[in-house]
């Protein structure tokens, strides 16, 4: 079937087809189980209004409106295909959360699917957050997700030539800063080692670790050689002032 | 009406201890008594059964009213603040964060900047999906207690940490089970209180809250300092860009004011530009996201330029033609003021100055335009905005600040580290800085990390 009856107007992809019902419906399942699924939505006047001030409607295919309705229409199939691309362009605004007349959450809908796609290791998934990695690797490591070395002008040529002036003996603007900000180059401020080692602990609680295992095993054994580094030296330190 | 007042100093009080308008609220109001606003009765339920602690505003914070669109009087700590940092603002806008300090500095307030934060991570988990709500609302309790710990009030300087703190804490107040997961998790940091309670800070405050709440004083400021330099704003047309992590999520907590738009749109940014007497001047997307996106700045810049320069940058050069954007979030700053050079490729080019309601405001009241408020690290044209504010040396003040640059330059390079240090006891006249709390050795998180590079 090309398309859908209600409106969701991409064709079901193949492989969505190929995979069994008892699959699709798992992890449908495993959206709605998520506590925060019941305060998302409460239903739907099919109005538009969030579609309509969607920014990434103007430019994709992408409809909030069709999240909410798929979701009340138990729509497994299309709910399925939607986890693997469709709800990757939303750019996470919350205009559709604020803008409804039910106070239903469509990004916040968007959210938990993103997260089952990840914990579930989508392949999909993992293409589209490939080059993405950079800033998991500094957030993991450090608690900083962006930091004045990330901003390479290679990188981002369409931000105009400035950008090579700005990089131009970094080290050194950066130190010239008269306040304690910004002064690192390799993150955001100096995060303390004692502080990076409570927030290890957070990720192995939490299952972090495991999910970022999942989607890039490359990336995975990158980020936990910094952090055993980092705990080895942690440990060091600690038995010293002991 | 269901809440007996109170008189109280700030107006009046509810049962719940919410502060409320008077009978007659100062605009018309949203929703009187929302939902949202049972929240802050929940949380003294919970303190009240020893679950949580609340970090209370008191009177050395120096609290000043704001009013939300709800009919609640929110309490916006103004001293002896703790700086929960920004990741793109530190990385990315380093004059955000400095020109923050310079006003706490300018106006002699006690605050902590220390490195025992991490970022909310929150950036993350809205372009990667990479976290869930217990690690999210672990990372915030963690950073919420080291503040409390230190006495201490938390002031977030990120739109995203503050959008989504404020719905991480209406989450834990509203399920048992998402504290119950994450208090085993903050027990084993040593993050609860010696009686075993969560940490949760009275209000959630944005920086921009602060300088809502201090606009008065920085007009002063700049009536004493600014003006003598020959600064003048008057003229300036100023588009502002609210952030949508800071009023669209959780709507109901973010100051509103009678000021602005009557009180029907949000108030920050928009009130302190008016204090000064620049031109607020109105378009017709001002509601629209600018395109940041979380991912998409970094991975799918098509969208995000597009959506930029369409839907606001062009609107805003045809409908008002602005001198400059003024913004209060990290994304959109960077968002505006990235992707204006590529517009040319499609004859869609419309240069517009760009930065924070807090670095104008700092340039206005006579900031250095690039030791402190940073603008060499911008890639759009400021310099005809500062003409037009009166600050014409600006070309005296980029070399003074080149000079350093290449000086500090020099003097590492040639391993001159003792005279680098004597040239810092004099340069660095912005004290107090780098505070910390404990006596711990200070390691860095950062030493086994590699180092970017093209």
């Amino acid at each position: 079937m090309d398309g859908h009856i209600y409106g969701y107007n991409l064709p079901i992809s193949e492989k969505t087809k190929m995979v069994p019902w008892e699959e699709k419906v798992r992890i449908v399942e495993e959206v709605k189980s998520d506590f925060r699924f019941k305060e998302y939505i409460f239903g739907c006047l099919n109005c538009g209004v969030c579609t309509a001030s969607c920014p990434s409607n103007r430019f994709f295919d992408y409809s909030p409106r069709e999240i909410v309705q798929r979701f009340l229409e138990e729509d497994v199939e299309v709910l399925y295909d939607m986890m693997h691309e469709y709800i990757w362009a939303c750019s996470q605004c919350f205009t559709c959360w604020i803008r409804c007349p039910f106070v239903n959450n469509p990004g916040g809908l968007v959210a938990i699917m993103r997260e089952v796609a990840v914990r579930n290791a989508f392949e999909a998934t993992k293409d589209l957050l490939k080059p993405y990695g950079r800033v998991l690797l500094k957030v993991m490591t450090t608690g900083n997700q962006l930091s004045a070395d990330m901003l390479q002008p290679d990188f981002f040529p369409d931000w105009g030539p400035k950008m090579a002036d700005n990089m131009e003996n970094l080290r050194a603007k950066r130190l010239a800063i008269p306040f304690d900000v910004g002064k690192s180059v390799k993150t955001a401020w100096e995060v303390s080692l004692e502080t990076a080692i409570e927030m290890y602990t957070i990720w192995r609680e939490t299952g972090i670790f495991e999910m970022l295992e999942k989607l890039d095993p490359n990336l995975y054994n990158v980020i936990m050689d910094i952090v055993e580094e980092n705990e080895e030296r942690y440990q060091e330190l600690y038995e010293e002032e002991e | 009406m269901a809440h007996a007042k109170l008189e109280s100093k700030w107006g009046y009080v509810s049962h719940g201890g919410i502060l409320r308008y008077p009978e007659e609220p100062p605009f018309p109001v949203k929703e009187y008594d929302a939902h949202y606003d049972h929240i802050f009765e929940m949380m003294e339920e919970l303190e009240a059964k020893g679950e949580i602690l609340i970090h209370r505003i008191t009177e050395e914070h120096q609290p000043i009213a704001v009013f939300t669109r709800t009919g609640r009087i929110k309490l916006i700590p103004t001293n002896k603040l703790w700086h929960h940092k920004s990741c793109g603002q530190c990385g990315n806008i380093p004059g955000y964060p400095a020109s923050v300090f310079w006003f706490m500095n300018k106006f002699g307030l006690d605050y902590l900047n220390e490195p025992h934060q991490t970022s909310c991570t929150a950036w993350n988990y809205h372009g990667s999906g990479t976290s869930n709500p217990v690690a999210l609302a672990a990372v915030w309790l963690r950073n919420m207690h080291q503040a409390w710990k230190t006495g201490y009030y938390p002031l977030i300087h990120c739109g995203t940490s503050f959008g989504s703190y404020k719905e991480t804490r209406e989450q834990l107040i509203m399920n048992k089970e998402l504290r119950d997961a994450v208090k085993p998790i903050l027990k084993k940091l040593g993050r609860l209180t010696e009686d075993g309670r969560i940490v949760i800070p009275q209000e959630v405050v944005h920086y921009s809250e602060w300088v809502h709440a201090m606009r008065y004083k920085i007009k002063e400021l700049y009536e004493k300092e600014g003006k003598a330099k020959g600064i003048d704003v008057s003229n300036v047309r100023v588009a502002i860009h609210n952030a949508c992590h800071t009023y669209k999520m959780i709507a109901d907590d973010y100051p509103y004011d009678p000021e602005v738009y009557n009180g029907q749109r949000p108030a920050a940014s928009t009130a302190v530009v008016k204090a000064l007497g620049a031109q607020v001047v109105d378009y017709s997307t001002w509601y629209d996201c600018c395109g940041f996106g979380f991912r998409h700045i970094l991975t799918e810049r098509e969208f995000t330029r597009s959506m930029a320069i369409q839907r606001k940058l062009k609107v805003i050069a045809e409908e008002v033609k602005a001198d400059l954007i003024v913004t209060h979030d990290t994304g959109c700053t960077t968002t505006f003021e990235k992707n204006q050079w590529i517009g040319k490729a499609h004859g869609m080019y419309h240069p517009v100055a760009v930065m924070s309601d807090v670095m104008f405001a700092a340039l206005a009241c006579g900031a250095h335009p690039f030791k402190v408020v940073q603008l060499y690290w911008n890639c759009s044209h400021y310099e005809p905005l500062l003409e037009k504010m009166g600050i014409t040396n600006w070309r005296e003040l980029k070399k003074e600040w080149e000079d350093t640059v290449k000086y500090i330059s020099e003097l590492e390079k040639a391993g001159k580290y003792d005279e680098l240090m004597e040239f810092f006891k004099e340069y660095d006249l912005y004290e107090p800085y780098s505070r910390t709390s404990t006596g711990k050795p200070k390691a860095s998180a950062t030493a086994n990390m590699p180092l970017f590079k093209s």
